[in-house]
């Protein structure tokens, strides 16, 4: 699985390098046609600029689509589109989406996998024009000489091992290797932390890495991803980084840069702090991203809240020494280290996000979710905090983010979150508004985070929101965007009877249903509560006992592999009274007769009611057959159901000794 | 349940701001209201005239409830509508987008306004509604038929030639006035002076006449759902941002004009960095393995999924696995793009001294450069890759051509 991984990870890579490329370009200004500015641009009749008109426009490559793209929308009786391959496997609940995503991907795993194992079966090249990405990858090194070339080769390549035993054999043949490439050496070493990435084709390198690690208690809440890049390689001492850079004559910033970034990135914090003294006392400036990794570090390597404070601030006035301009990193490292500075924290964030605009760094949902992090903790009680989403969303609301930091994809989960414990629908609102506007759909994250997005959103829609509109979401997110999990449709359960639209229920038991939630136990007995409390109308009624029925079917066929539910007193009685109510006898005598078979006692008040019904269509031979079971339970009611069996009914002579017989029972088990 | 207590929540509150509002916003109400109203009966009743009524009615449904009120909002209206109409037909040169700053020098209509700003501020509740209305007219999604109605003004502005009329002494008093109060004193007063007299230039009947035209041609826009409990204080979030909120806010953005001016986002900062150290941080040698990384973790991080198949096209587009658009016959021949045609059609300069001159091969090969010069598929190198072909092949044969005399 982790082979997969790094494949994955491969496979952005050409993705990435976009990016990277719109990271680069961000200062330039927006050239790329869309279509939707037309309608944001007014007509500038009272603006001074001159309006320049380009002789030509050139178009970026994507402009065509982009336009077009912009021209769809949601479709929210459509699944989403990369589900749309064939209708018969286009997933219905949650665990088969899974399973469909996770197909797809491997799929593509697979296929990269077995072209770049075996390149010689996919040399023909189709396309015309050539299209790199599709051909194998060269993985196996081509270069065999000892040379500097070689060593670049290996570096591209990414691999740790080779590329530092060809260092070394270069230092021993006397080769002087260049300092730009050493310290690219240096990067790639410690980026991986000296160990090589996992690869495929290798899987035996996994097993070697487990000894000598030196062990540092740390705390790990980073992704899942990074995480298990980090279970295997802590930062060792006297590792290949640190003797390569031992070795060199005139460390510069680049190399200090490198091993200070893979020490934090491999926990050795406070030998990142030592190795910056170093840099000091070498009378060399360090880089922008020196820093980040530093600042990242402060709060590892200090106790208190204060001191962890002291030390950022530190960091950032020799930022400011040396004359160097921060970035948008810089300040959402300071956020975030100030998120573990306590109630320290609150007094310095917004301080610190006024520095960053002086600097013309537009802050990132990154930004702004660490703020929210810094004031709303979670669990705490919030005392009058309110306004601080407030304001956040007052700054965001309409704006289009670009995604510019890994931890961007958490300000949605994060100020809905905040939302649902405020019980702020209003909010909740804006943020799902926000999250319209432009590109800032991306930001909400993979599919686990939108699913939290969504649980979150939508449990405060069922909790503060009028049914319609309440359904009307429901309409338009599930399940095109949103599967919901039973606890989120007891939620809407739970609404439905707030508002008293009890007459929607067999329509949400079909979703119920077809999302797979109808073998949890729980909430079908909830919904069987639900019906059986009242009595509706008659057509209404109608639809509750075809329902009733369809869910006695589930119970009976529980037995394919799935969870089985099991009938309870209480969940056949519901069944029985929601039958009896609409005027099904017959099923509901078959029900009653459920209870004998799975050992479950009838309430008296059950069989009241059930008497009442057979009173009223006369079926007497019914009624003694009730008073029979009743006594087969043993019941304190029987005596009673007896009489009024006897009064009720015109009773046969066979039939008034049975229940002559059945009384003297009773009085006799009394 | 909450919403339950919501809703008791926002009684109260609605409760407390009638009260809030006529205890607080009455003294300074009064000059406020001069500006923000005159400028609106003037500048945008044209177009407030036929949708009023039905905003009226929802006005008047508000209000049922107090009789009284009723009736003064409805002479209120009355009476700018009669204003206007007598303007329109008295003052003719004042076109209604420059009244703004013309306003000053109408005595009369400055009086009438004053009356009726002084009775709106009795209907407090009333009134909250109509200043919030005009920059929604000139702001929110109208914006098409205002811009119509202000082109056919300047229309009708250029037509009036560039006759100089001369303007009364008082009303040259009066605009220098109006301008001494704006920050580019004499600009100001030079430009309204200017157009005074394009006004003044236009003869009565034509101005009707565009008038009148203008008006018929006008489009009243009316927002879809005409909420009228939009609160002034949700009128300076259109300011801001010029969004549009439909919903109702919660309790906190009542307050949201008080809060905004103490925003935390715009409190003080650490002070570590001046402001202007610009430094170039880009490194000459391209992105590092840091740099790619971090790009690959916030592609990880956030969705990329494509959502329809314009934009898996997009992304195919940019893994260059589509054919980019715009279309361009040439694409991956950009080696080719620099070699002039000519250096494809015109091979006789390869057909130099090592070919005859004459005879049998010169004819061959002439024929050979001109199907090559037809060639669209091959490279300019490799036509004289195929020339220099011949040119072995006959020098190898050499003896054997001579032999026949060729």
């Amino acid at each position: 699985m982790a082979s997969s991984c790094s494949q994955a990870l491969k496979q952005h890579v050409c993705k990435s390098s976009t990016i990277l490329r719109v990271h680069l370009q961000k200062s330039w200004p927006k050239r790329s046609f869309v279509l939707n500015s037309a309608a944001d641009q007014q007509p500038a009749v009272s603006s001074p600029e001159e309006i320049v008109i380009p002789k030509k426009k050139t178009w970026s490559k994507e402009a065509v689509l982009q336009a077009l793209a912009s021209t769809v929308s949601r479709d929210p009786t459509a699944s989403d589109y990369r589900l749309q391959d064939d209708p018969y496997l286009t997933p219905k609940t949650s665990s088969e989406f899974k399973l469909f995503s996770l197909s797809q991907e491997s799929g593509k795993n697979a296929a990269k996998y077995f072209i770049n194992t075996y390149p010689k079966y996919f040399q023909k090249d189709y396309a015309q024009p050539h299209i790199p990405c599709l051909m194998p990858e060269t993985l196996e090194a081509q270069i065999e000489e000892v040379s500097e070339a070689a060593l670049i080769e290996r570096i591209h390549m990414r691999k740790v091992k080779a590329a530092v035993d060809l260092y070394d054999q270069l230092q021993q043949a006397g080769t002087p290797v260049s300092l730009d490439v050493t310290n690219q050496l240096l990067d790639l070493i410690c980026f991986y932390g000296d160990s090589d990435p996992a690869q495929e084709n290798v899987p035996e390198q996994r097993n070697e890495e487990t000894e000598d690690v030196q062990d540092e208690p740390q705390t790990k809440k980073g992704r899942a991803s990074k995480a298990s890049d980090q279970l295997k390689a802590a930062w060792k001492e006297n590792n290949n980084a640190e003797r390569i850079f031992a070795l060199l004559s005139e460390p510069n910033t680049h190399s200090y840069s490198a091993l200070i970034r893979g020490m934090v990135k491999y926990g050795a914090y406070s030998k990142a702090f030592s190795t910056y003294t170093d840099l000091l006392n070498n009378r060399l400036k360090a880089d922008v991203n020196t820093f980040n990794a530093l600042i990242t570090a402060a709060p590892e390597v200090k106790e208190k809240y204060n001191e962890k404070w002291e030390l950022i601030v530190d960091l950032l006035k020799e930022l400011a020494e040396q004359k160097i301009k921060p970035n948008l990193l810089t300040l959402n490292g300071v956020l975030k280290a100030l998120r573990r500075c306590g109630t320290l924290g609150k007094s310095q964030a917004f301080p610190v996000l006024s520095e960053m605009k002086a600097l013309s760094i537009d802050p990132s949902l990154a930004s702004y979710n660490h703020l929210l992090g810094i004031f709303y903790k979670p669990g705490a009680p919030f005392l009058g905090q309110t306004d601080i989403l407030q304001e956040v969303m007052n700054e965001v609301s309409g704006k289009s983010f670009t995604p510019q930091d890994p931890d961007d994809a958490q300000f949605f989960i994060t100020a809905v979150r905040i939302c649902l414990d405020t019980k702020d629908i209003e909010q909740a609102y804006s943020v799902h508004e926000l999250l319209g506007v432009g590109e800032n759909w991306r930001l909400l994250g993979n599919d686990l985070q939108q699913n939290i997005y969504y649980a979150r959103f939508f449990s405060l829609l069922c909790m503060m929101e009028n049914i319609d509109v309440m359904l009307k979401w429901y309409r338009d997110l599930v399940p095109s965007v949103y599967y919901p999990s039973s606890n989120i449709m007891r939620d809407l359960l739970q609404a439905l009877d707030t508002d008293n639209r009890l007459d929607l229920i067999p329509q949400i038991w079909k979703d119920i249903k077809q999302l797979g939630h109808a073998n949890r136990q729980k909430l079908v007995e909830d919904l069987l509560t639900l019906m059986a409390r009242e009595k509706q109308d008659q057509e209404v009624q109608e639809s509750f006992a075809e329902c009733a029925l369809d869910i006695k079917k589930m119970y009976d066929t529980g037995d394919r592999g799935k969870v089985i539910m099991s009938w309870t007193a209480t969940s056949l009685s519901d069944v029985i009274s929601v039958l009896l109510a609409a005027q099904r006898r017959q099923d509901a005598w078959e029900i009653l007769k459920l209870f004998k078979t799975h050992n479950r006692v009838p309430s008296e008040e059950l069989l009241n009611k059930f008497l009442t019904c057979v009173t009223e269509s006369g079926e007497v031979n019914h009624a003694v057959e009730l008073v029979q079971i009743s006594a087969g339970f043993c019941l304190p009611e029987t005596p009673k159901l007896i009489q009024r069996v006897q009064q009720e009914f015109q009773l046969s002579e066979q039939q008034k000794n049975i229940l002559s017989d059945l009384e003297i029972q009773t009085f006799n088990s009394d | 349940m909450y919403r339950r207590l919501l809703i008791n929540i926002n009684q109260v509150r609605n409760r407390f701001i009638h009260t809030h509002n006529t205890r607080l916003t009455l003294p300074s109400t009064k000059c406020k209201e001069r500006e923000s109203f005159a400028p609106v009966t003037s500048s945008t009743s044209l177009s407030e005239d036929k949708g009023k009524t039905p905003e009226e009615n929802e006005v008047n449904a508000e209000v049922n409830t107090d009789g009284q009120r009723n009736t003064e909002m409805n002479e209120g209206t009355d009476i700018s509508n009669a204003t206007l109409t007598s303007q329109l037909e008295t003052e003719p040169e004042v076109k209604p987008e420059d009244s703004k700053q013309l306003e000053k020098t109408k005595s009369g209509k400055e009086s009438l306004l004053e009356l009726l700003g002084a009775m709106k501020v009795e209907v407090t509740t009333v009134r909250k509604i109509r200043p919030s209305k005009t920059p929604r007219t000139s702001e929110r999604p109208d914006q098409e038929p205002m811009e119509s109605t202000h082109s056919m003004f300047q229309r009708a502005a250029a037509e009036g030639s560039q006759q100089h009329g001369t303007l009364s002494s008082a009303l040259v008093a009066a605009v220098s006035a109006a301008a001494s109060t704006l920050p580019n004193r004499h600009q100001a007063e030079s430009e309204l002076l200017k157009q005074l007299r394009k006004h003044e230039a236009i003869p009565d009947t034509q101005r009707r006449a565009d008038l009148g035209h203008i008006i018929a041609n006008m489009k009243v826009g009316k927002r879809p759902n005409g909420r009228s409990n939009v609160r002034p204080t949700s009128q300076i979030r259109f300011d801001d941002d010029g969004k549009g909120y439909t919903q109702d806010r919660g309790i906190t953005s009542e307050l949201d004009g008080v809060r905004r001016r103490k925003s935390p986002f715009t409190s003080k900062r650490l002070n570590l960095f001046a402001a202007g150290a610009e430094q170039d941080t880009l490194s000459d040698l391209g992105p590092t393995l840091w740099d790619i990384d971090l790009a690959n973790q916030i592609v990880q991080a956030t969705n990329q999924m494509p959502r329809n198949g314009f934009e898996e096209m997009i992304q195919w587009t940019k893994e260059d696995k589509l054919w980019q658009y715009p279309i361009n016959n040439e694409a991956g021949l950009e080696e080719e793009a620099s070699v002039p045609f000519h250096e494809h059609v015109f091979l006789e300069k390869h057909l130099d001294e090592s070919f005859p001159q004459q005879g049998p091969v010169r004819h061959f090969m002439e024929l050979v450069i001109t199907g090559l010069a037809k060639n669209h598929h091959l490279m300019v190198q490799q036509k004289k890759e195929h020339i220099d072909w011949f040119r072995d092949y006959f020098r190898q044969k050499e003896d054997v051509l001579k032999e026949a005399e060729a």
